[in-house]
């Protein structure tokens, strides 16, 4: 049954004066010029006079009793400016706050372990030399006295009655736990003619770790109280929430400065623990210090990305394939410390259903403290674990019931003339074409026994989605700044409140800015990278979640659409005294439409305003050519009985589909042909689109085949460096090809999507694909999102072992 | 990351070179650094005086002579890789050579490195044990030879002893077929297991990455079946890792053997 | 000077420059270069000399800076990216990165540039497969390098 798209469900895109623009080509990247020529400033990059560098002190142990810290053995070498001890930490800084309910919300997390280690890598000390080798030899010195305890590296035995305790104040390893139900489980169950089950899908611990490390330097102003941090915190917003009340100052005083980031991919919105660290040193020592993250404490001790286990998962379906609903119990492992949990217990629900119509669904979730690094928000943030979920499931469910993996999916993806599309939960599907992108990219590739991976990269938080899991916190909404302004001689000058690693920013905005202002994107001063102290910034401002282009580039056009009224304002006045509609912007000038003779470049406009202001009528001097925006995205409190509500505006779309051929004796595996296609609206930068989508690509193969933080039952991380923990080079990659279709979103200033985050769809493909390829070998589950070649081995040897997860009822 | 501290020197000669390291019981020999400078950095070891190797001429220099090639020890694996003689004389040094790690670990590591540090993951002590190699130790005393088979001792141990130097590697010429086969990680990476083979008359087989030292095996026959039965009678307890674990690794075993043999063979 | 010393005054030529300073026998090459001569375009990226940001041209060979020592590059000659371009004008190599959208974060450019340039030195019709194989030592996490190894041919092209 198909209906024509009525008036009320058509997605229309405002129509616009159409004439040639720059929103919609590739224009060349504003950030490159420096980058090529090494011209970038990485933190890294940074010097001070007199500067001090940092090397932590790192527990040994996943968990011990800290019985005592000795620095005085490291204060005896020459050239050792100072240190800082976790007792130092409890007496001048507060817990970071925490954004659970009880028992996760009494949990204390300092900049240092404070009487005691929870991880390996934890930093417990940090010594102050003049060169980083010195650092590093007095660190050497430090002699702490550990009393080590049992560690807990398995999530799924948390709480378990003789499980060690990670956090005494909690007096429990829960973080969070809730109950999402939504539809009718009981009575899909019963409607059903089949029910899979399968045991145990498990999405390993990874990180897309950006190839610049963490870092930071610090210098303390003593006469002003304030902190300068050139470091790489991508969300200074939600920095400054948890380090100002530590450190028991206004947000004012702490200044983070960005030019450029090297990645960061949510591995570098935590960072407060070490920044609060070297801002008390940097106070204490009243000199600027210095803090590198090497590549081995960036693995075991910044962030990881969510390990989740998915048990006991039931899914109802009919015989003909199509998917009526499903439950679950999903048990997360945060690690040592929740900082942005519990948030991911929820954020996965922006995308419940994944790209499926089903309505039933019911998910127990619990999220649990373990001895290993903490973690973050990492690219796909628990979307990315979900999403996976979802299409192993359907992906078995197709197996199981001997259907074509290819003909499921189309039966139960949302058409295309169903957006927009409401969820069981609540949330807003824009726009897609799921159905088509599938066909493109089957059409890319040039074979028939695929794997395919369909994942939606939700953009643009609603954060009011955080009282769901804690009723008692004031956030909601979402928002994002920018600045424009015309200054005295014509110039052009933009300020973002985003950080960007990579993104292009820079070049996106001046885009948007060079089309509404008639001017070229090379007369669009963008200022590089992010200053809390410059830029103006809102709660939420930062780079992260795959938002830009609608936050972002959203308040942008709304900060140059002011900019370009008021330049109309002051031409319309001086070019005597016409209606505003009169003027046209082009080339650099304000002119009449009806006598373009009658020009002022935009630099006699900025002179007017600056300079000679007695010259305008009355009317037109409120102009300040400084305009700037918030960008608020349409949201509302979500309801917290039902759980219930829109979590984000605009949802990207990426299919995937992998081909590979599996060497039966070894269980390596190579992939002969890949194809993925994406969908974000109206794209803004083509080529920048498509870069993030062969960056997207490139991790998600990294994490389907190799990348996984396995951690020994000492809690000690295996794949602590590059060495062990393979990521993808350029001969590892597969012939990608691409492809792409553009559904505009219907709520957005552009019709763009965020995009960049992927969805992690590239994980499933080569999930989907292995499974496919091992079929006439005993037809073995694959149940792990990470599969190397010793664990694709273990799946030939033994197929009876993983088919033992999955078991069909007909009904 | 950080070096403790340690001094330097650079000699300009095998002689001073041994001079050094007999007066510095604690010293090192530093060849390419492809593997020394990263242990340092780890602070596993902490050697306290480096002698960089990088200036001896002596030791550079690949010769073709009667019996086959000579291979200073400070021969690079893009060296192996590219030069002539050794695509003529015993291509799968070269062919091993170029899979080594990357084009800029090519350029500095050395064949004297990857045999000294004798990691049991590195590719040329199990081809060299196959081929029968012989390795030149210089001292105190003058040049000892010792063949490839004893040279490897135990995990990083060889039988270069203190106050000596690994000088030169000499490579019988090809008889029969050589071949080398290995699971890595990633494309051309760390080798999770690997074998070397060589037909001689006969065939020997060499396992690495399956115990302290190169397994070698002489194998009754070169059929397939035989190989693999070959290496199951050799009760290989080989080590457990994050790639690999030790049920894994016995299967490799056979089957890169298997592999090995066949190239060596002839058949592709 | 074989003399085993723990500190010493090298003499190193960087992009044309001779430099003179003291460093400790332990510093790595890629901290006198960045922390010694403040030229930062060549980057750390790890500390297992995998990720290949810190490459530079030593004497006309291609390697990783943090995998040699700065003393035993006394008497050498160095190529970084800050030698690319002449006079702030950009060679074909870092146009055709910029034109293919060959880099996002910028982190690993400078050592691709240099893996780049030594292959293009050496070999300047590669295949894709030469490429590749000729970076491999050079990790990026953004690009996925689909658009690197088309830069890099579009330069090979480019060139005379």
């Amino acid at each position: 049954m198909t209906e024509t798209a009525s008036p009320t469900n058509a997605i229309v895109v405002e129509e616009q004066e159409t004439r040639p623009g720059f929103i919609g080509t590739s224009i060349p990247r504003k950030e490159d010029r420096r980058l090529v020529q090494g011209e970038g400033v990485f933190f890294d990059d940074v010097k001070r006079h007199g500067m001090g560098f940092v090397h932590f002190v790192r527990s040994p142990y996943a968990h011990a009793k800290i019985t005592s810290v000795d620095v005085s053995p490291a204060l005896e070498l020459d050239d050792v400016y100072g240190t800082l001890t976790g007792d130092e930490v409890a007496i001048l800084t507060d817990p970071f706050f925490e954004m659970s309910v009880p028992p996760g919300s009494e949990i204390k997390d300092y900049a240092l372990a404070v009487g005691k280690t929870r991880f390996v890598g934890e930093p417990v000390a940090a010594v102050v030399a003049a060169t980083r080798e010195l650092a590093r030899d007095a660190a050497e010195l430090v002699e702490v006295e550990y009393e080590p305890l049992e560690p807990l590296v398995d999530a799924r035995r948390a709480q378990e009655a003789e499980a060690p305790i990670l956090h005494e104040d909690a007096g429990s390893n829960l973080v969070w736990e809730g109950v999402f139900d939504w539809g009718d489980w009981h009575s899909c169950v019963a409607e059903a003619d089949r029910v899979v089950r399968i045991k145990e899908l498990h999405f390993d611990r990874f990180s897309s770790t950006p190839l610049e490390c963490s870092g930071c330097l610090v210098e303390f102003n003593r006469g002003t109280g304030q902190w300068t941090m050139y470091g790489n915190h991508q969300m200074p917003g939600i920095g400054a929430i948890w380090m100002a009340p530590a450190l028991r100052v206004g947000t004012d005083k702490l200044r983070f400065v960005t030019q450029d980031i090297g990645g960061a991919f949510g591995n570098k919105i935590c960072l407060h623990p070490y920044f609060v660290a070297c801002c008390l040193l940097a106070r204490k020592l009243n000199r600027p210090v210095q803090w590198t993250e090497w590549r081995t404490d960036q693995h075991t001790a910044n962030a990881h990305g969510n390990e989740r286990w998915f048990e006991e998962t039931e899914v109802a379906v009919k015989a003909d394939g199509t998917l009526l609903g499903f439950k679950t119990h999903a048990i997360d492992d945060c690690g040592a410390f929740p900082r942005y949990e519990p948030l991911g217990c929820i954020i996965w629900a922006q995308v419940t259903p994944g790209c499926y119509r089903w309505q039933n669904v019911h998910v127990d979730f619990t999220q649990v403290a373990t001895n290993k690094s903490p973690v973050s928000p990492n690219r796909g943030y628990s979307r990315m674990q979900h999403l996976w979920f979802t299409e192993r499931v359907i992906d078995i469910v197709a197996n199981e019931l001997a259907l074509d993996p290819v003909e499921v999916r189309k039966r139960n993806y949302v058409k295309s003339d169903e957006f927009p599309w409401t969820t069981p939960n609540g949330c807003v599907y824009d726009s897609g074409d799921y159905g088509r992108c599938l066909d493109i990219a089957l059409e890319l590739v040039e074979y028939d026994r695929i794997g395919i991976g369909s994942t939606l990269d939700s953009g643009t938080n609603n954060f009011g989605q955080s009282q769901l899991l804690n009723p008692d916190l004031q956030f909601s909404g979402n928002n994002e700044v920018a600045t424009v302004k015309l200054d005295i001689f014509g110039e052009v000058v933009v300020t973002l409140g985003t950080v960007p690693q990579g993104q292009g920013h820079e070049t996106t905005a001046a885009q948007v800015v060079a089309d509404a202002l008639g001017i070229s994107p090379d007369d669009v001063t963008v200022r590089p990278g992010h200053d809390t102290y410059w830029n103006s910034h809102a709660g939420f401002s930062g780079t992260y979640a795959s938002q830009f282009a609608v936050t972002g580039l959203g308040a942008v056009k709304g900060a140059v659409d002011q900019l370009a009224g008021e330049i109309r304002t002051i031409a319309a006045a001086v070019l005597g005294g016409v209606p505003e509609d009169a003027v046209v912007l082009e080339g650099g000038f304000a002119k009449l439409r009806d006598n373009p003779e009658a020009a002022i470049p935009f630099m006699g406009i900025g002179a007017i305003v600056n300079a000679n202001n007695a010259i305008l009528p009355e009317e037109a001097r409120h102009v300040t050519l400084n305009c700037r925006y918030v960008y608020v995205p349409p949201f509302e409190v979500p309801d917290k009985e039902r759980k219930y509500g829109n979590l984000t505006l605009t949802y990207a779309s990426q299919i995937h589909v992998c081909v590979l051929e599996v060497d039966p004796e070894t269980g390596a595996y190579e992939i002969v042909d890949y194809a993925a296609v994406d969908d974000c609206g109206n794209r803004i930068h083509p080529q920048i689109v498509e870069g993030q989508v062969h960056g997207a690509t490139a991790q998600a193969l990294g994490a389907a085949t190799h990348e996984t933080f396995t951690y020994d039952e000492q809690g000690n991380l295996l794949t602590p460096n590059f060495y062990d923990y393979h990521v993808p080079h350029a001969l590892d990659m597969p012939p990608l090809k691409t492809g792409y279709i553009e559904s505009p979103s219907p709520f957005t200033p552009l019709g763009a999507k965020g995009m960049g985050e992927g969805g992690g769809a590239g994980i499933h493909a080569v999930c989907a694909a292995l499974q496919d390829a091992l079929r006439p070998v005993g037809n073995p589950i694959v149940y792990d999102s990470c599969n190397p070649p010793h664990r694709v081995w273990e799946l030939i040897s033994n197929p009876e072992e993983s088919r033992g997860r999955v078991a069909v009822e007909s009904r | 990351m950080l070096l403790a501290s340690v001094e330097y020197a650079r000699p300009r000669s095998i002689e001073e070179a041994l001079t050094l390291l007999a007066a510095n019981p604690n010293g090192r020999a530093l060849a390419g650094g492809q593997t020394l400078v990263n242990v340092m950095k780890a602070r596993i070891a902490a050697p306290e005086l480096l002698v960089d190797l990088n200036h001896i001429p002596e030791l550079r220099g690949i010769r073709e002579t009667d019996e086959g090639l000579e291979l200073g020890a400070m021969v690079t694996y893009t060296q192996l890789a590219r030069t002539e003689e050794v695509h003529r004389e015993r291509p799968i040094l070269a062919d091993v050579a170029a899979q080594i790690a990357d084009v800029q670990v090519r350029n500095r590591g050395t064949v004297g490195g990857n045999v000294c540090s004798n990691d049991p993951t590195n590719h040329l002590p199990p081809v060299l044990v196959a081929v029968g190699a012989t390795m030149a130790i210089a001292g105190a005393s003058g040049v000892r030879l010792v063949p490839a088979e004893e040279f490897f001792v135990g995990v990083y141990l060889t039988a270069v002893g203190p106050g000596e130097l690994l000088t030169g590697i000499s490579v019988p010429r090809r008889q029969g077929g050589d071949g080398f086969a290995s699971v890595t990680i990633g494309r051309d990476g760390t080798c999770i297991a690997n074998a070397a083979a060589s037909r001689n008359g006969s065939l020997r087989v060499v396992l690495g990455c399956v115990a302290a030292t190169p397994v070698l095996i002489e194998m009754p026959s070169a059929d397939e079946e035989s190989v693999r039965s070959a290496v199951a009678a050799a009760e290989l307890d080989p080590p457990s890792d994050i790639h690999a674990p030790a049920a894994y690794r016995r299967q490799l075993a056979g089957v890169l053997a298997a592999r090995a043999a066949r190239q060596a063979s002839g058949a592709a | 000077m074989s003399e085993p010393v723990s500190r010493k005054t090298i003499s190193v030529e960087v992009n044309g420059t001779t430099y003179e300073r003291e460093v400790e026998a332990r510093r790595l090459l890629v901290h006198y270069i960045r922390d010694d001569l403040d030229l930062t375009g060549t980057h750390v990226g790890c500390d297992t000399g995998n990720c290949g940001a810190c490459s530079v041209i030593v004497d006309g060979t291609l390697l990783k800076s943090c995998m040699m020592l700065a003393i035993q590059a006394d008497g050498a000659s160095i190529e970084t990216v800050e030698g690319l371009g002449a006079d702030g004008e950009l060679n074909p190599l870092q146009q055709a990165f910029g034109e293919h959208h060959a880099l996002q974060c910028g982190y690993c450019t400078p050592g691709m540039l240099m893996s780049a340039k030594a292959l293009l030195d050496e070999n300047p019709e590669p295949t894709e497969g030469e490429i590749r194989r000729a970076i491999q030592g050079n990790i990026c996490r953004c690009t996925g390098y689909v658009n690197i190894v088309e830069a890099i041919a579009a330069a090979a092209e480019a060139s005379p």
